[in-house]
Order: structure tokens, then sequence, then C-alpha cells
């Protein structure tokens, strides 16, 4: 699914050249729910970045189901992964202005999905994670548990292969992060969904069936 | 599919715009009522200006219709005529083809007497008119048929208001209708015509024959009657004016030779004297004639350009408010931008949805402004001198303008916040350390300093109007205008003109007299005569000037000073050969001091009588201050269709009516009207007070408008800085240091708009004063008043987010992070 070979990205400061990422070399196979790790400043959401297409890295290939991502104009890439990545939050970042509803149903907007089908998308949704009666509720009404599920609902919402998790945990208090983590493994096991997050914790890295430690941008382990 | 889903993206965009603008009721209330206040006054100036643009175009041959107009130097004097000869027209019909019609309006006499049941009332609104008026100019008939009713003598038509004020219908086609000219003449009623429309440059009520108009016609010298030709279709009016001075050469040039001793146009124009025929398009005389004597007061091409610029200014600040407050809030918004661009938006979709949102906010505005409109319109009638009705505002044009208006300010005020915003990577405003209290702040910067020049240039202005108004009142005009009553129509009285006089010379608080029909204001009555400095006049001594009969009364009651002689007086028999002139009239003859000097009045036919100088009155204002003083001079002969009293005004009612009193028992039946001299003179600069408080009001509305963007953006900037200001009172910083700190940035910028605003406006408003033959100096602490007024507003209303931000307790906004 995901091939990094040679992947580097830096920041010049002065003379000098400061490495977020060097050298990353790495493969993640359908299916697969990988955890990164690493002290702050390590690069683990940069790398997080990248292969979500936020970013891009200076140097490097980068092969997303054989296609080559490195060479791609914006356009292309916002292409690719609104139909292939749904991303979580640390901080949620739902829409303030928009309901329950209609925070899931935004990603379906984007991809001129038809009304009735939206709805009954959206409907599942709500379903599956027991917040239909939360629908019609704005995001400032729900504790941040609600508001990670109501993140995560909308990452699912367009089917896609792969979610990028950015310590979708971080601002929950332990039980509502190991709810996240049982959707998360659950999503994995049943709907084989590809998860990738970046977590501090050894709690929540151990839901996973592979954990990538990065130091000052280079990996350090792969298990 | 995709439509249906365009749809749906659509409600998205209001549903989102919608909960947004509720959400931030504090931005969203200033940007509407920013936005509604310069829509208000976009929507108000719109309608003047283009009723303004509108006169006389309803005429069916508008484009085809000039008034021919004369410029006459002579002597000395220059004359701006809109009137021509009485045989010019029907010469000009004569000579050349390209003339299909021509009409003229006479109406030198002034108002007439006409009889209502047993009284008769003053009517101002009248001329006598050509047969063929109604083939020139479009009217609509009530009842007769307009196009024949004036070929008989003894006709008349009038307005269908005039019918039912007079007759109580319009059926009153053969009737009868009485006027006091030489006692009584009665006129047929030959027709009836629709009041004439708001928008013309003349609104007559009553259309006499021209047979009955008692001039003396055949006189190719006097200029006296408006003339309006009709050009075939196609005619060029520019090549018939080029053939004017062929019309001087066989014409003109033979009489003037036998009545002036000119002997040909090359000797009259070398001794700088000038005679020259123009048109003027029908079109065109509202707003670019400014000659003598127009049909009614005309507007300003200068003011509808300058109220254009104004109206798109004002629209131009609430924009750029708009603008300034969406960017300044884009730290808000950049959050859900991110959101939107992972989940899969497009920048295009972004841009859509915030234009959908300015555009919303453009028509919410926009309703409020009508609303505004429609309660301030008594108002700005007031202040435009107009009289539209709320249907004025729902014309079939202009309601498509308000639907098409916001769309455009919409688009206009929602494009650049639109692009800034959907501009975002999600990446950066995302990790929510995003930042955008300086990065767009030189754009910022720059939109506050267009509307603070814009601000200090309407304070100059408005300042600068209104010490020019004060300086007419104040300045010595060369006579007393206070607590003089005139009473007009006084020829009424007959033969009971001084028994009149002695009966209010009687009453308590009448302490002079005056009978004369010249009084020094604009509106009063003017007589104009070639006099010469030899017996015999020719096109070098000759000099025109006003000539103005009066009586021994007049210099004192008016408070007139000489300069050398006496003024007339009982005690000489021999003053009925007297004159006095002023100072310009001296100079223009070339010496100090004239007294015992000659003047020869000329007359038709070359003949001339002689005058002796016994006076020099020094100058006084006659005309507006638009005008230099011209060459004026004073003879005792009978000029009594008016009467001017010195009056104690303390109980001015009670007087008025015994005086009312008199009148009625001495000229039972006819109007008693009368005015104060200083009021009279007041009203020669309406028009300039009219502008003063528009200026006023505009001035007031702009800065009104920036101030709200301006409070915006700094309770913006506290909010943004928050932050910074706990850090700093953590670390010792005063109140004052904060407040100073927050306000200083935007003083600067009233100070960089100041210094932009000064030599514009000092341009503009030289321009402005050189209407003015006397004006006030344009003092640089105009200027600097100006600047202090902004600053002052500006340190007002920032001050107080300044002082809210820096008093609060910095525990709270470092807790925040």
């Amino acid at each position: 699914m995901i091939k990094l070979e040679h992947i580097s990205k830096w920041v010049n400061q002065g003379n000098n050249r400061i490495f977020l990422l060097k050298d990353i070399n790495l493969g993640i196979e359908d299916g697969e729910f990988v955890s990164i790790m690493g002290p702050s400043g390590s690069g683990k959401s940069t790398l997080l970045n990248v292969i979500g297409m936020l970013d891009t890295a200076d140097e490097g290939s980068y092969q997303f189901y054989e296609q080559p991502v490195h060479t791609m104009k914006e356009k292309q890439r916002s292409q690719l992964y609104k139909q292939h990545i749904g991303f979580v939050f640390q901080a949620y970042h739902l829409i303030d202005e928009l309901t329950v509803y209609e925070n899931i149903e935004t990603p379906l907007l984007y991809q001129d999905t038809k009304s009735s089908e939206r709805k009954a998308l959206v409907a599942d949704m709500l379903d599956r994670f027991n917040i239909v009666g939360k629908k019609d509720l704005f995001p400032a009404q729900l504790s941040g548990g609600q508001q990670q599920l109501v993140g995560i609902a909308r990452a699912l919402i367009a089917k896609p292969k792969l979610i990028l998790a950015d310590e979708p945990t971080g601002n929950l208090n332990s039980k509502q992060g190991e709810e996240i983590m049982d959707i998360f493994t659950q999503l994995n096991k049943e709907d084989g969904v590809t998860i990738i997050q970046v977590t501090h914790s050894e709690k929540n890295a151990a839901y996973s069936n592979r954990i990538i430690h990065l130091l000052d941008g280079r990996i350090e382990h792969n298990r | 599919m995709k439509q249906l889903n365009n749809i749906d993206m659509l409600t998205n965009h209001w549903k989102i715009a919608y909960r947004s603008l509720v959400k931030n009721k504090f931005f969203t209330t200033l940007n509407i009522v920013g936005l509604a206040a310069g829509l208000t006054c976009f929507l108000l100036i719109m309608l003047y200006v283009t009723n303004e643009l509108r006169y006389d175009r309803y005429h069916e041959n508008a484009d085809r219709i000039y008034r021919i107009n004369v410029d006459i130097v002579m002597g000395g004097t220059e004359l701006n005529l809109a009137v021509a000869s009485d045989p010019m027209g029907e010469l000009l019909k004569k000579d050349y083809p390209e003339i299909e019609e021509y009409t003229r309006i006479y109406n030198s006499s002034g108002a007439k007497m006409i009889k209502k049941g047993s009284a008769f009332l003053n009517e101002p609104k009248v001329a006598h008119v050509d047969s063929t008026y109604f083939d020139v100019f479009s009217a609509k008939a009530v009842a007769g048929d307009l196009k024949h009713a004036l070929d008989e003598p003894n006709t008349v038509v009038l307005s269908r208001s005039m019918a039912e004020k007079y007759f109580g219908t319009t059926d009153v086609i053969g009737k009868n209708l009485e006027t006091n000219e030489n006692g009584s003449t009665l006129y047929k009623i030959t027709g009836v015509m629709e009041d004439v429309p708001k928008q013309s440059h003349y609104r007559p009520d009553f259309l006499f024959a021209m047979e009955n108009c008692g001039y003396q016609f055949g006189q190719i010298l006097s200029h006296n009657f408006q003339t309006y030709l009709l050009l075939k279709t196609g005619a060029n009016p520019a090549s018939l004016e080029a053939k004017f001075p062929g019309y001087i050469m066989r014409h003109v040039l033979p009489v003037a030779q036998q009545e002036m001793q000119i002997k040909s146009i090359e000797e009259f124009e070398q001794s700088g004297n000038k005679l020259q025929y123009s048109l003027t398009a029908l079109t065109d005389i509202h707003l670019h004639s400014n000659r003598f004597p127009e049909l009614a007061v005309n507007g300003n091409i200068q003011y509808v350009y300058i109220f254009s610029a104004v109206a798109l200014f004002i629209l131009l600040i609430a924009c750029i408010n708009f603008m300034n407050l969406a960017t300044a809030r884009s730290a808000n918004r950049a959050r859900e931008v991110g959101i939107r661009k992972v989940l899969g938006s497009g920048k295009g979709a972004l841009v859509k949805q915030f234009l959908t949102e300015s555009t919303l906010l453009a028509y919410v505005s926009i309703g409020i402004a009508l609303l505004c409109a429609v309660l301030l319109l008594p108002l700005f009638n007031e202040l435009s001198g107009k009289q539209f009705v709320i249907r004025d505002l729902f014309t079939p044009g202009s309601v498509s303008i308000y639907l098409l208006l916001p769309l455009l300010v919409g688009l206009l005020a929602g494009t650049y916040p639109a692009f800034f915003l959907s501009a975002f990577q999600p990446l950066q405003v995302l990790k929510s350390k995003f930042s955008t209290g300086s990065s767009k702040a030189g754009l910022r910067s720059t939109l506050v300093v267009v509307q603070f020049v814009t601000s200090i240039i309407l304070i100059v202005g408005t300042i600068i109007i209104y010490r020019q108004l004060n300086y007419i009142q104040t300045r010595n005009i060369g006579f007393n205008k206070e607590q003089v009553l005139v009473i007009n129509n006084t020829y009424t009285l007959d033969t009971q003109k001084e028994g009149f006089r002695n009966e209010i010379m009687k009453l308590s608080g009448v302490t002079g007299s005056t009978y004369s029909g010249f009084i020094p204001v604009a509106e009063s009555a003017r007589t104009d005569r070639t006099f010469s400095t030899q017996a015999t006049m020719t096109s070098s001594s000759g000099l025109n000037m006003q000539i103005w009969g009066i009586d021994e009364n007049y210099i004192p009651l008016l408070g007139m000073e000489m300069k050398y002689g006496r003024n007339f007086s009982k005690e000489f028999g021999t003053d009925s050969s007297a004159i006095i002139i002023n100072e310009t009239t001296a100079a223009l003859m070339g010496l100090d001091n004239p007294v015992g000097k000659k003047l020869y009045a000329g007359n038709n036919g070359g003949t001339t009588e002689p005058y002796t100088i016994i006076g020099v009155v020094k100058n006084f204002h006659f005309e507006s201050m638009k005008q230099q003083i011209g060459p004026v001079a004073f003879w005792l002969k009978p000029a009594d269709w008016s009467i001017a009293f010195k009056v104690n005004t303390s109980q001015i009612k009670a007087l008025l009516s015994q005086i009312e009193g008199v009148w009625n028992k001495m000229a039972p039946g006819m109007p008693f009207e009368y005015s104060f001299l200083d009021e009279s003179f007041s009203r020669m600069y309406e028009a300039e007070q009219r502008v003063g408080q528009l200026a006023l009001s505009f001035a007031i509305l702009t800065i009104l408008i920036a101030c709200l963007g301006l409070f915006g953006l700094a309770a913006f900037m506290a909010e943004q800085r928050n932050k910074e200001i706990g850090v700093r009172k953590v670390l010792g910083a005063t109140v004052q240091q904060i407040v100073s700190l927050l306000t200083r940035d935007f003083l600067k910028l009233v100070g960089i708009a100041a210094l932009i605003a000064f030599p514009l406006a000092w341009y503009a408003m030289n321009k402005w004063l050189e209407n003015f033959a006397f004006k006030t100096s344009l003092g640089w602490w105009v200027f600097l008043l100006a600047g202090c007024i902004a600053a002052l507003i500006a340190l007002l209303t920032v001050g107080g987010q300044a002082i809210k931000a820096a008093i609060t307790n910095p525990i709270k906004s470092l807790r925040s992070e």
C-alpha cells in the first residue's frame, strides 16, 4: 500500500540543514495497524503528514498503491487522499458551526455523493457509534470523548482504506482513550482498514501489530 | 447528480454562513451596520444623482431641442444670457433649413395676479409663449387641443392642479381667466395640461398667448426671450452654431450701425467688445447652464460628480470594513479551512463558501439599508431640496439594482478574504499555533489608511464650506440687511402708495421707508442700460451697467455709505437729472472722484440724455459673492413695485398683522407678500448651505463607518495579543504602557492618512473656493484641526478596547493556553 524510499525532509537554519526526517525507508501493507512512537521532536507527526499527503518530503520517493505521490501536483494529491485516507486529530478539529450530523456528512459533499446515499451512510455511522441521539448537537455541546467519536465517524464516512491518527487519545481520559483504541482495533480487524497512529503511550501502542520508533528523524526500531 | 450536489453544497454553504454569522454576533453586527450605513448613503445619493441626470428627457424631441444663448461684452461688463432677441427665432428659421421650428418664452414681468372668486392670487409660474410651444415641447393634454390652443390672442393653457385650484375641476375649456394686467384682462381657457414633470428645467403653471405680452416687438438688440430651436432629425447643432456670425452680419450689424455708431464687427471687437450666440442642448440646461435669466434654479454638474464620488467612496469604505474584519477574523476561520481541506475540499469550494457568506451579509445589509433609506427620505429631501417619495426608491430599474448590488458588493468585499482564507495550508493552521496577528497587518493597515484619508478629506471639506458660509454671513456687505421688511406688489396700491407709506410709518416700531423695486439681493428686480462717458455713444465710450430707480431714503435706510459727494435730496430741485454711482463704476470710468462729471444714458435710436454724477456710494454686494461687484448706478426715478421698511423686529408678529390690516384696506383682494432682507440674503447661499449640510452628514457617516471598522479591528487586535498583554503585565507593564502599545499603531495610521489627505483636500477645496469672487482663506489650522479630529476619534474608538484589554487580570489570558 505505502512504500517510502529514502524520504528526507529538512529546514535550513542559516548555514545548517536541520533534518526533520532523514532517509526513511518504510513499507506498510494493507490491513496493518502501525504505531509511530518517539520523543517530542523526533519527527512522528511530520512522517504522518507526509504519508497523509498534507506535507511533502524534500527528497525520496513515495508510492501509494504504486502511484508516485512525490511527483504529483497538489490537486492530484488532494484527489488521491480524499478518496483513500481519513484523518483523526488529537484536537478533534470538528467544524464548530456544523452539527454532529453535518460534520460527518461533509466529506461526502466533497466527493459528490448522492443525497439519498449520504443520508444512509451518515445514519449507519451514527448508529454504529451510538450517537444517533446527538446528531443535532454542536461540537461545543459534546464531551471530548464524544467529539473524538464524531471525528472518527467523519474519518470513516467515505470508506477510506487508511486511517491516519495523530495522538487520537491525547486529549482524553484513560477510559475514553480505551474506547477509541477498541474502535480502532475493531475497524482494523473487522473492516480491514489500515491504521497508522502517532502515540506517546505504550498502552495504546500495544493495540497495534507494528511499532515504529523514531529518533531525530530516523527510524530507530521497526518491529 | 452533479446538479443535485451543487445544490446541497450551496445549502451547506448558506447554513455555515448563517451559523457562523450568528455565532460571531459582535463582528456580524459591526459588519452589517457598517455595510448598511454605506449602502443607505449610496442608495440615497444614487437616487439624487439619477434624478439630476434625467432632466427634460421626457420630451419626445429632447435630443433635437436647443436653447439660444448670447454672450455680450460691452463697456467692460460681461453678460452671459440665456435669452435671445424677439425676431431671432423667426429669422434663423427663415435662413437655415435645418431648423424645423422655434418657440419663445417671455416672462420678464415675473408674476401675475389671477382672480379667484373676488380676490387676486399671485401666481409666479406664468409666461407668454408662442403658439408653437407644444410643437417643440411635449406635454400631456388633459383637455383641449394643445397644439392649436394658443393660436389666438387672449388664450391660456393651464396645468391640471391650477385648473383644480381655480375652478375645482379640469372641465374648464371655454371658461375665462381674469388677470390684473391693465386693470383687468380676460383670457379664454383653451387647454389644460398635466402638471409639468418635476424633472424639467421649467415648470410653468400658466401659458398665455404671446400676443398679450405687451412687448414692443422688433428689437433685435434687446435680449429678452428664451428661444428654443427644434432641429430637423440629423441636423448638427455645432455646424448651426458656426453659422451664427453670418446672422450677426446680416441682421444685427445694420441695426447696431445705426443705433450705436458701430462701423464694423472688427472695430467692435477691437475695442474689447463681443457678441456671440451659442446653443445649449435642452437636456444639458439643468446641470450645465449657469446663465441669466434661468427659468428656475438649476442643478450643478459639479455636485453630481462630487456626490457620485462620495457615494462610491462611502461604499468602498464599507466594503473595506468588511474585508478588514473578515481577514482579521481569519484566525478563527483558519482552522475550519484546514479541516475542510483535509476532508477533501478544493480551494474553489472554499472560495465559494466565503463568497456566499459575504453575499448573504450584503443582502441582509441592503434590506436594512432600504428600510433606513425609506425612513430617512424626509430628512434627505430636506437636505437635497428634492421631493422624493417612497415609490421613487422602488422603480423597476432600482429594484433590479437592489438584487444585483449586494451580489457585487458581496463579491467585491468577499473576494479578498475568500482567496486569502482559502489559500491556508491545512498543516499550518491545524498545528493550532496559527497567528494572523501580524501576517496580513500590512494590507489591513493600508485599508485603514484609505478610510481615514477619505474621512479627513471630508472633515476638511466640511470645515471649509462652513468657514466660507460664515465668511459670507459676517463680511461687510456694504449695507445693513437686518430689520428690513420688504413688501412686494405695491404697484397694486395704485394711487394710494403714499397713503400706504404714511399709514405704516405711523405704526410704532417702524422707523423708515423707501420705495424701490431694486433690492440688493439676487432675487430682486434688475435693469441694465448702456451709458456713455461722452455725449455721443461709441463702442469705446459705452458702459453697460445696472441702473436702479430709488428715492432719497434708500441709501440711509439700507445703511449704505457715501465715499464722495452726497445722497439725493429734496432740497435740490435738479436731482431728477442727477446720478449716484458705485466705486466699480468710478473705477471703470478711470476716475477716483468723478463727482461733477457727466454720464449719458443711451436711448434706442442712438440719442443720449445727460446725467450729473453727484456722489459715489461705497461698493455693496448686490449679487452672490460668487460674482465680483459690478457697476451700478442710482437715479431718482419711481420704481415703486415694492417698499422697504426699517422695523423693530422684537414685536414683529403683531406689527406684521397691523401692516396686513392696512394693506387689505388699501389694496382689497390683492395678496399681501413680504420678505425680510436678511432672509432673502441667506437664500442666495441656499445651495452652499445645502452642500455644507450634505458634506457634514457624509463626513459624519464616513467617520462612523470607518470607526466601526476600526473598533472591530481594535477588538480583534486586543484579542489576538491577549497572551502578549498578559505576559507583559506579569513582567510589570502598567496599564498606560499597554494602552499606548495598542493605540500607537492606529494613531500612526491616522498620521499617514493625514499626510496623504491634506494635499488632496487642499486641491479640492481650492477648486471649490474658486467659485467665489469673495472667499475665505485655506488656513493651515483647518488641516491641523481635521487631523486632530480624526486622531481623537480614532483614539476614542481604539482606546476603549485597549483599556479593556489592559486592565484584564493576566492570569485569565495566560491560563487559557
